[in-house]
């Protein structure tokens, strides 16, 4: 026997550094553009005024119209980016399910989470986007009246804390990753961020609860 | 049978192997390594204290050189060694370690200041220099006049042989690992390589080579308790005495370690004893105060040894199911200090005994460490008896330890002796011709292939493998330990002597199918027990106590009758070894006189001889 | 004490054409210190000498006998079975060929990741037999030793979902590899050189962030940090790149 050497012939690329740089960005950006999302829709606990005034604001500014397109293309290159490390092939899958059901190890769960609710949030996501921003402007009337139609409800309660576990865990995740939190942070960051995801989920309840009962204007 | 030619083949790949494997690709030559795990987890790695070279920079190396390392290692061997060796490993020491740090080992280096340190209980301050820093540090070690041991924290094994693996990838020598020789290919005159076995398919293999080194490491699992890894079973000496014409120097020239834990033997450091750690027995009492009154618990390796087995013999061990053993109590040492100077010890307790010696007690018991006794070569390395053999390493008595090896000379011996050694085989094979003949290689394929079908069919009989090997290391264990007497070795030889037949009746349980452990083991039975034997034997013979071979009824040095080495073979069909004896030294730089340190009755060489 | 311990082990001889993989359960007396090591060896002289695995060192050093303990890739020497359920279940490493039971072959993975990484000091000069050797900062000697303690065990490989579902992937211990020689003044290579090495999609570019390596490392390797700054050095030598910044 002698030991096969198996070469990896290499031509000096950067691609994949570059595209490891889009990924965490987009990613950075749609966590940065879902707080925002999150303040601008929960402005509504406040009142619906206060909701209309910043849609109105935001409108006026062509910041939604400009906005809108703009996340949603940084939400598609995001998936597409990140879609290279989801595992497609049958095989695959079974071997990392088998891997974390044996391992139970929670950041290798984490991941399974992430990539389970990035499925659901690029559908149900695209189709929320679709809906909203074909509709335009945007009032707290009209979502509430989407929210109390039912369907969007449910809707809602099951995107909800799909986005909110995969923005947690992203954000988590990139800064384990880039060597922002270092072995010493990790466990102290890690509450903090399950933390923050819950009241992320909670705020996103209530608002939903506002909406649901929010009177219709006839 | 599948067979593959090269220039050289090392059997072993630890440090002793890669170090010659290194120099002889260097110089352009075809070098193939053999070993049963891969390199990297050879022995090698297990060393942590350190490896010995006299660079001097430290403020308590200050003033060293090769001639006080030549001094210290020559008393170590209580004057058994090779001076000739023990001179040139001095002085290549010094380059050898330089040239490990040119290669990539982060060695701990001089930090200038004010420090403290522990000897014999008590603590004391130091101050490095300033020009110093940055340079190659040392620590203590047992049996040296200055602190000349040279260490990456407490890895250096890890790291010598990592960074010697990596030399080894660099230059591409090819390495064949789990691959186990089980004979050498010879005709009695010019060894031409090993049939070995494939520990990954179970098949054999042949190795032809123009030049073949034995670089096996130690043997200590011939004895029950020992602190070598599962592999160190004699693989290498077996095949050399197989061969009838290459003799093992100083069979009886085995140390013992003071305190492996129990069971399972792993090295605790002297340094617990050093910093004031004691000895305890079942009442939970010291007992080192009532035999050494002066030195307590910090007399000498085998003085303690010794001790501890005698309290164990007179029934004041503590029982367990793994045999009895006393404790060794670190408790009072305190928390901060155990888990800052002492942290290995306390790793090593957690994780391999579940005990916390902070508030418990540890328990230990005397281990089998290292054999000195090997192969016999002369200084360049090359075998006694066969032309194109050569050893070097724990597997070699190349001979720079004598009776007793000092802390931290082997691993400086593995890379000196395999730096030296590789050179000379370099030479060696330059317009060396060799004619690999057919005939003689099919024999020793035939001889394998027919123990093997033996082993499986139960030709010879059903003896259990384990059994008769649990057998061999008892009889050591008990008559052949620290503490040796006539009678008892006899009763030892007589009993391997039926050992030795037992072992040839073994036949396998299981089907022997592919990697088999159990036919593993069944191939080396026989020449285990010949090594057990040819320990025993040898220790029987050397009426006198040299060194770690301490004879109760004949406690002095006899310089006069026994300033010589045994030179042990075996001929096929012998119940027993041949014994030659050989003269210690041909160059006696520095005459037979006191070691300074342990028991001190000599009969020097100008006594009169009584009778005969 | 005393407690009967139920073993259920992983067999498979690939040798023999009769083997079919499945597993044996085997029991054992506990007894006082028992390590996996212990165990295994009883059960091999006592009831079944077929039996494969891999010890060398029975003391945590060599990295010989990582395998899947309950689950979770953990060196068997230093596994003490009161620190398990009286029911345990043994596993070989995934990833590396299977020699039989619980035997795997790390030594041809090992040694071909120390050939892609190139795992020695590059460097230009020649030893110097006469001079002193070149000093060195204590603390970056022992820095440097921090991630020279790898005992190449294979645990951060077995429990990396990346490493599980690509083959390709260098996994954690060949990124530490590269970082510990990335500290050391006595190689030569430069920022692009490594990233030649390692900055792909199959090196640090791939790994996920699973920390699973982290997790498990029986040595402690501080992993997750490593990764970490292996990221952010071969992300930034990238956008220099890119800026053409030297
Ligand atoms: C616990 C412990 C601590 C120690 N601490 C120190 C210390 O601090 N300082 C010091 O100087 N020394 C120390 N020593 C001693 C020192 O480590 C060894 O003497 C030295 O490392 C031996 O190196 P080697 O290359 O000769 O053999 P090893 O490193 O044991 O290598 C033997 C090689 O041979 C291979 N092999 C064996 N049999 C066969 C076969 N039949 N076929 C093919 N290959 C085979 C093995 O696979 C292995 O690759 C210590 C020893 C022990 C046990
Ligand atoms: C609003 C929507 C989304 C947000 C806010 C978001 C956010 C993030 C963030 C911050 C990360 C971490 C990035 C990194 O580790 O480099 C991430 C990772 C990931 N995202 Fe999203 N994401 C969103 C939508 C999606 C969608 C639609 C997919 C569809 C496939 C997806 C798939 C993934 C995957 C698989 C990862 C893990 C990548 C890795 O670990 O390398 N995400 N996401
Ligand atoms: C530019 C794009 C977007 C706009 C303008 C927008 C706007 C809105 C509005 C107006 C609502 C209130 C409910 C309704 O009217 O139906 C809402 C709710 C919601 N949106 Fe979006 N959205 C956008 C993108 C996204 C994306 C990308 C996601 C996640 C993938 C998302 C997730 C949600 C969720 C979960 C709710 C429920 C709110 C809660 O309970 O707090 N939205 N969004
Ligand atoms: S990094 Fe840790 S887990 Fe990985 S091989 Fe090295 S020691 Fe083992
Ligand atoms: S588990 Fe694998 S994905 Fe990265 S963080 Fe560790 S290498
Ligand atoms: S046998 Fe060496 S680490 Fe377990």
């Amino acid at each position: 026997m002698t030991i096969d050497i198996t070469m990896y012939v290499r031509a000096p690329s950067r691609i994949s550094a570059y595209l490891d740089w889009l990924q965490m960005l987009t990613g950075a950006g749609l966590i940065l553009f879902m707080w925002s999302h999150m303040i601008m829709v929960s402005s509504v606990i406040l009142g619906p005024g206060v909701m209309n005034a910043l849609a109105e604001f935001l409108e006026e500014y062509y910041m939604a119209q400009v906005g809108g397109p703009i996340v949603a293309f940084i939400f598609l290159l995001h998936f597409v980016l990140a879609a290279r490390k989801v595992p497609f092939r049958a095989e695959q899958q079974s071997t990392v399910w088998k891997l974390s059901r044996q391992l139970r190890h929670t950041d290798t769960w984490l991941w399974m989470i992430q990539a389970f609710t990035a499925m659901i949030i690029l559908i149900m996501g695209s189709a929320h986007m679709w809906t909203v921003l074909s509709d335009f402007p945007i009032t707290a009337a009209k979502s509430a009246a989407r929210v109390q139609g039912g369907f969007w409800l449910v809707f809602y309660l099951i995107l909800l804390p799909m986005v909110e576990l995969h923005v947690g865990i992203g954000f988590y995740r990139i800064a384990v990753k880039w060597g922002f939190i270092r072995r010493k942070g990790r466990k102290g960051f890690k509450r903090f961020e399950n933390i923050l995801t819950a009241i992320f989920i909670v705020i996103g309840l209530v608002t939903l609860a506002r909406f649901w009962f929010l009177a219709l204007p006839k | 049978m599948e067979t593959i030619y090269t220039d050289l083949l090392c059997i072993g790949a630890g440090l002793a192997g890669e170090r010659v494997a290194v120099e002889a690709a260097s110089a352009g030559f075809e070098t193939i390594c053999l070993s049963i795990v891969p390199p990297r987890r050879s022995h090698s790695s297990a060393a942590q204290g350190g490896m010995q070279a006299s660079l001097g920079h430290c403020i308590m190396g200050k003033g060293d050189s090769p001639d006080v390392h030549f001094q210290d290692t020559v008393k170590g061997s209580d004057w058994g060694c090779d001076q000739e060796v023990a001179r040139l490993f001095a002085e290549t020491a010094p380059v050898a370690v330089r040239e490990m740090a040119f290669w990539g080992i982060p060695w701990n280096r001089v930090v200038p200041g004010k420090d403290t340190y522990f000897k014999g209980g008590k603590q004391f301050e130091k101050e490095e220099l300033k020009e110093k820093e940055g340079l190659i540090t040392a620590r203590s070690f047992g049996g040296t006049a200055k602190w000349r041991t040279c260490y990456t924290s407490d890895g250096t094994g890890h790291t010598l042989l990592y960074t010697m693996d990596n030399k080894v990838v660099e230059l591409g020598v090819t390495v064949h690992d789990r691959i186990e020789a089980i004979s050498l290919i010879h005709d009695g005159k010019t060894c031409i390589g090993a049939v070995a076995r494939c520990l990954k398919t179970g098949k054999c293999r042949a190795y032809l080579a123009r030049a073949t080194l034995i670089a096996t490491g130690g043997y200590g699992r011939i004895y029950r308790e020992t602190t070598n890894a599962v592999i160190n079973d004699g693989g290498g000496a077996i095949i050399a005495i197989d061969t009838e014409v290459v003799p093992l120097g100083n069979p009886e020239a085995i140390q013992f370690h003071p305190t492996g834990i129990v069971p399972t033997n792993i090295l605790v450091t002297e340094g617990c004893r050093g910093d004031g750690g004691t000895l305890l027995d079942v009442n939970e009492e010291r007992f080192m105060p009532e035999y050494e009154p002066e030195k307590e618990e910090l007399a000498s390796r085998d003085v303690v040894s010794r001790w501890m087995t005698h309290h164990i013999q007179k029934g004041l061990g503590v029982k367990s199911p793994y045999g009895d053993h006393l404790w060794l109590d670190i408790r009072h040492l305190g928390a901060e200090h155990i888990k800052t100077k002492l942290r290995e010890v306390e790793e090593i307790c957690n994780n391999f005994l579940g005990v916390d010696p902070i508030t418990q007690l540890i328990p230990v018991r005397p281990a089998q460490h290292y054999s000195m006794a090997g192969i016999r070569t002369n200084k360049d390395g090359a075998a006694y008896g066969l032309k194109g053999l050569f050893s070097a390493g724990e597997a070699a008595c190349w001979d720079m330890h004598g009776f007793n090896r000092l802390g931290g000379n082997s691993l400086a011996e593995t890379i000196v002796a395999g730096k030296i050694v590789g050179e000379k085989i370099a030479e060696s094979l330059k317009g060396y011709e060799v004619h690999f003949n057919t005939a003689v290689i099919k024999d020793a394929a035939a001889k394998d292939y027919e123990r093997i079908d033996r082993l499986i069919s139960c030709k010879d009989g059903k003896e259990d493998v384990f059994e008769v090997r649990n057998a061999m290391q008892n009889e050591l264990m008990e008559r052949v330990g620290i503490f040796r007497n006539g009678a008892d070795l006899q009763k030892a030889v007589d009993n391997l002597q039926e050992i030795h037949a037992r072992a040839k009746k073994v036949g396998l349980r299981s089907n022997g199918i592919g990697v088999n452990p159990e036919l593993t083991l069944a191939l080396k039975i026989q020449g285990m027990v010949r090594l057990a034997i040819c320990t025993a034997y040898g220790a029987l013979q050397r009426t006198e106590s040299r060194g770690c071979h301490s004879r109760e009824d004949y406690e002095a040095r006899n310089d006069r009758d026994w300033l010589n080495r045994t030179l042990a073979t075996w001929k096929e069909g012998d119940d027993l070894p041949t014994l030659n004896y050989e003269p210690a030294s041909k160059v006696m730089e520095i005459p037979p006189g006191d070691r300074g340190y342990g028991v001190s009755k000599i009969i020097s060489q100008d006594d009169e001889k009584i009778g005969v | 004490m005393g407690r009967k311990l139920k073993f259920n082990i992983f067999r498979y001889n690939p040798q023999d054409p009769d083997s079919v993989p499945h597993t044996d359960t085997f029991q054992l007396e506990e007894t006082e210190s028992m390590t996996l090591f212990i165990a295994l060896t009883q059960i091999r002289e006592e009831q079944d000498p077929s039996l494969q695995f891999d010890f060398c060192c029975r003391a945590g050093i060599c990295g010989a006998c990582a395998m899947i303990i309950n689950g979770r890739p953990n060196l068997a020497c230093k596994t003490l079975t009161d620190d398990l359920p009286a029911e345990i279940t043994l596993m070989p490493l995934p990833i590396f060929k299977l020699i039989g039971d619980l035997s795997v072959d790390t030594g041809t993975w090992f040694r071909e990741m120390n050939e892609n990484v190139e795992s020695w000091v590059h460097t230009s000069k020649t030893f110097d037999l006469e001079a002193e050797e070149e000093r060195m900062d204590n603390s970056l000697a022992e820095e440097i030793y921090e991630l020279e303690r790898c005992v190449e065990c294979g645990c951060c490989v077995a429990a990396c979902g990346t490493a599980n579902m690509r083959e390709d992937f260098v996994g954690a211990v060949a990124m530490n590899r590269i970082a510990r020689f990335m500290m050391d003044p006595r190689d030569q290579r430069t920022g692009s050189e490594y990233f030649e090495v390692i900055g792909t999609d199959e090196g640090i570019f791939g790994c996920m962030g699973l920390l699973g390596c982290e997790d498990v490392c029986p040595k402690q390797l501080p992993l997750q940090d490593q990764l970490g700054i292996l990221r952010l050095k071969m992300g930034w030598s990238a956008i220099k790149h890119l800026f053409r910044i030297k």
